[in-house]
């Protein structure tokens, strides 16, 4: 999970890492002025994506009325294929250096990456390579610890000091709330020596959410701020609304296949609603989860056909399509259904769905075919009857 | 590194989780399919036998009274490092673990456990290994198990299942199938498994299957150079419509900078001599264009199933 700025800050203020004191602001809420620390303030769009500064969502503010200009233009702006839902507006910071430090868990090698560099505040992929000190550390804090203390010898005194505590509290985070990253960029070195976290960016590691409370916690308090983790924490699956103007449904499993579905829909100019990975295998027998996935689906506006694609090694085909169709009709999911099997129970599967007008294929290109022609029906329908808006 | 995953119908093999419901049925399909499963581990196990071989509480039971040189573990993913422990620590220097969902820093662990011991550790996430007509470790499903001399590496199961499927409709078949699995800290990697590939008899070209996110296509491009790798080798390459950074099922396919993306894969692999495709069909067909043609009048065609 990608964390937002404002709650990696709360993480890590929660671990001694000092913070600019700042409040969050959603899009729903009217600003309480007096609740803002003293300004001047920085207003920070909350995406989970990088180059914000760039994209023109973080600004600066000298007076009440420029922070809430900045708020207007920035909450509801859409930055990277994400809309800004939440806006952190803190106090400016008066540094005299700028640092970079991350730890990022390098998986080829089985350790973790640090990155110090006396160069902070831009990306650290365009620092020069000789201004950036970095080792690969064993996978422990006292080693992790260790090599920040390496590290922050190699720059200039005077923030070599801020450096090496920051590191040290940044490791403990790191191993504490198992992190995949954990970045601060930049730390802020102020003229007394004392340091601050400009910006923090943590991506943490979703399988140890059972027993990550602090995150697990967060997420459900914060669920709309991660619908997608929020909704796979929640249901065991993975689902992603990849276009809202999509008009084919998926209901398919295995990530690597959907993704790859998605890719050659699109190739041919086909427009795939959803991303999802249901796991035949988790479903149990029961239709909870295929019915609450066909709602979702049923939610999207211009969803004209349901493509269903499986390809099981192990779930029986025939048992999987009576649950289909009862999840059909729970959902009450009135689009036509096309559906490609393939693998064990398929003379039943064949039964079951036929008797319910659904068409089985055994051939993916077939059942695009089939999906072309609906979707080629339905424009047609539209098309001749240009008031009949309401029968889709 | 180089990892050598070879084994074979008289390697004995322990299911870890073997009284689980997974653990059941899959030691029973693999039995059939003709693994020499030789018994199994429940922790507390109170049943004495599970598809007429015996359970033990512990590993180390299980090796000293089987013999046991493998194991397959179908434990809960926050059980999966202890019970890795306990297997290495019995002796057992072949595991495969199909287990969803491991936390990152449990697989650190697990990771040095197997360099420091010499364990071959196939997974997580993964579907199992195959030498289809022989063995399997795991649930590859047998529509996609063909004997042949195409080797086969895949981060994604169903992805390898559905390419596995419509190569051997084409009369292509696998020579040694390895699921690396989806997870970003894992057991075996594409590159670690280039040298075996090279060296193998019974394979003549390669093919892997990968997805955005993660370097691991990139590494291999990288081991297939350094090691000088003589044979035809393809990549199916799955992600390149996904908007960068949304993660999509696996943690693996979380796109962190330019590297990982689609783009930057398909760049090094064909740098590398890799005939790279961008979907099924195109794979398939470029696949079998290089190949000998194995078994072609033993299948039926794809309308008649």
């Amino acid at each position: 999970m990608y964390l937002l700025e404002h709650d990696a800050k709360e993480l890590l203020a929660k671990r001694g890492i000092p913070v600019p004191d700042g409040r969050l602001v959603s899009r729903d809420e009217t600003i309480d002025r007096r609740a803002l620390p003293p300004g001047p303030w920085v207003v920070k769009g909350q995406i989970a994506a990088g180059g914000r500064g760039k994209a023109g969502i973080i600004k600066l503010a000298e007076t009440l009325q420029d922070v809430t200009n900045h708020l207007n233009a920035i909450l509801g702006a859409t930055v990277k294929g994400r809309t800004v839902e939440s806006v952190r507006v803190e106090q400016q910071v008066k540094a005299v250096r700028e640092i970079y430090i991350g730890f990022l868990l390098d998986a080829g090698s089985g350790g973790v990456r640090a990155i110090l560099s006396a160069s902070g505040g831009m990306e650290v992929e365009q620092v020069p390579r000789d201004q950036i000190h970095t080792e690969l550390v064993r996978p422990d804090v006292q080693a992790l610890a260790a090599c920040v203390d390496r590290l922050a010898g190699k720059l200039p005194p005077e923030i070599s000091a801020a450096a090496r505590e920051a590191g040290h509290k940044l490791a403990r985070a790191f191993f504490e709330l198992e992190a995949m990253l954990v970045e601060i960029n930049p730390l802020f070195v102020l003229e007394d020596g004392r340091w601050v976290a400009g910006d923090a960016r943590i991506v943490t590691d979703d399988n140890a959410l059972p027993r990550q409370k602090e995150l697990e916690a967060l997420l459900r308090t914060r669920a709309a701020a991660y619908p997608d983790v929020a909704r796979k924490h929640e249901h065991g699956f993975d689902y992603v609304e990849v276009d809202a103007d999509g008009e084919i449904g998926l209901l398919t499993t295995g990530a690597g296949l959907s993704m790859m579905l998605i890719d050659e829909l699109r190739a041919v100019g086909l427009k795939p609603f959803n991303f999802l990975d249901i796991r035949t295998g988790g479903l149990r027998g029961e239709t909870r989860r295929l019915t609450q996935v066909l709602q979702w689906i049923g939610q999207g506006k211009k969803v004209k056909v349901l493509l269903v694609n499986i390809f099981a090694g192990i779930t029986d085909l025939g048992e999987f399509s009576q649950l289909l169709v009862k999840a059909l009709g729970a959902a009450n999911l009135k689009t036509p259904v096309v559906a490609r099997l393939v693998g064990n129970g398929l003379p039943v599967a064949r039964e079951v769905l036929a008797a319910s007008g659904i068409s089985l294929h055994i051939d993916l290109d077939d059942a695009l075919a089939a999906v072309r022609e609906h979707l080629a029906q339905q424009t047609g329908g539209r098309q001749s009857g240009s008031a009949g808006d309401g029968k889709r | 590194m180089s990892i050598n995953p070879r084994i074979d119908r008289n390697t004995p093999v322990i299911v870890q989780g073997i009284t689980g419901r997974a653990g059941q049925m899959h030691s029973r399909l693999m039995m059939h399919y003709g693994t020499r499963i030789v018994g199994g581990v429940s922790p507390g196990a109170k049943v004495g036998e599970v598809n007429g071989v015996p359970v033990f509480a512990h590993c180390a039971d299980a090796v000293a009274t089987t013999g046991a040189r493998a194991s397959v573990l179908l434990v809960g993913a926050m059980q999966l490092l202890e019970a890795m422990q306990d297997a290495v620590a019995a002796g057992v220097r072949y595991l495969v673990t199909p287990t969803e969902g491991m936390p990152v820093h449990d697989a650190l662990k697990a990771w040095k456990l197997c360099r420091d011991t010499g364990t071959v550790w196939i997974g997580g996430s993964t579907p199992g290994m195959a030498i289809p007509g022989e063995v399997k470790l795991g649930f590859l499903p047998d529509d996609s198990l063909k004997p042949g001399t195409l080797g086969l590496m895949s981060k994604s199961g169903t992805l390898s299942y559905e390419a596995g499927f419509r190569l051997a409709l084409r009369g292509v078949g696998t020579s040694v199938w390895i699921g690396v699995g989806g997870d970003p800290v894992k057991g075996t990697r594409f590159a670690d498994l280039v040298p075996f590939y090279a060296g193998d008899a019974n394979t003549a070209a390669l093919l892997i299957i990968g997805e955005i996110g993660g370097s691991e296509e990139e590494e291999f491009a990288k081991a297939l150079i350094e090691n000088k790798f003589g044979k035809p080798a393809f990549a199916l390459i799955a992600g390149r419509s996904a908007p960068e950074g949304v993660t999509m099922g696996h943690a693996g396919a979380l796109v962190h900078g330019s590297h990982g993306t689609y783009a930057a894969k398909r760049a090094a692999l064909e740098a590398a001599g890799v005939q790279v495709f961008g979907s099924l069909n195109e794979m398939v067909a470029g696949v079998s264009a290089r190949l000998p043609q194995e078994f072609p009048k033993s299948l039926p065609s794809i309308k008649q199933l």
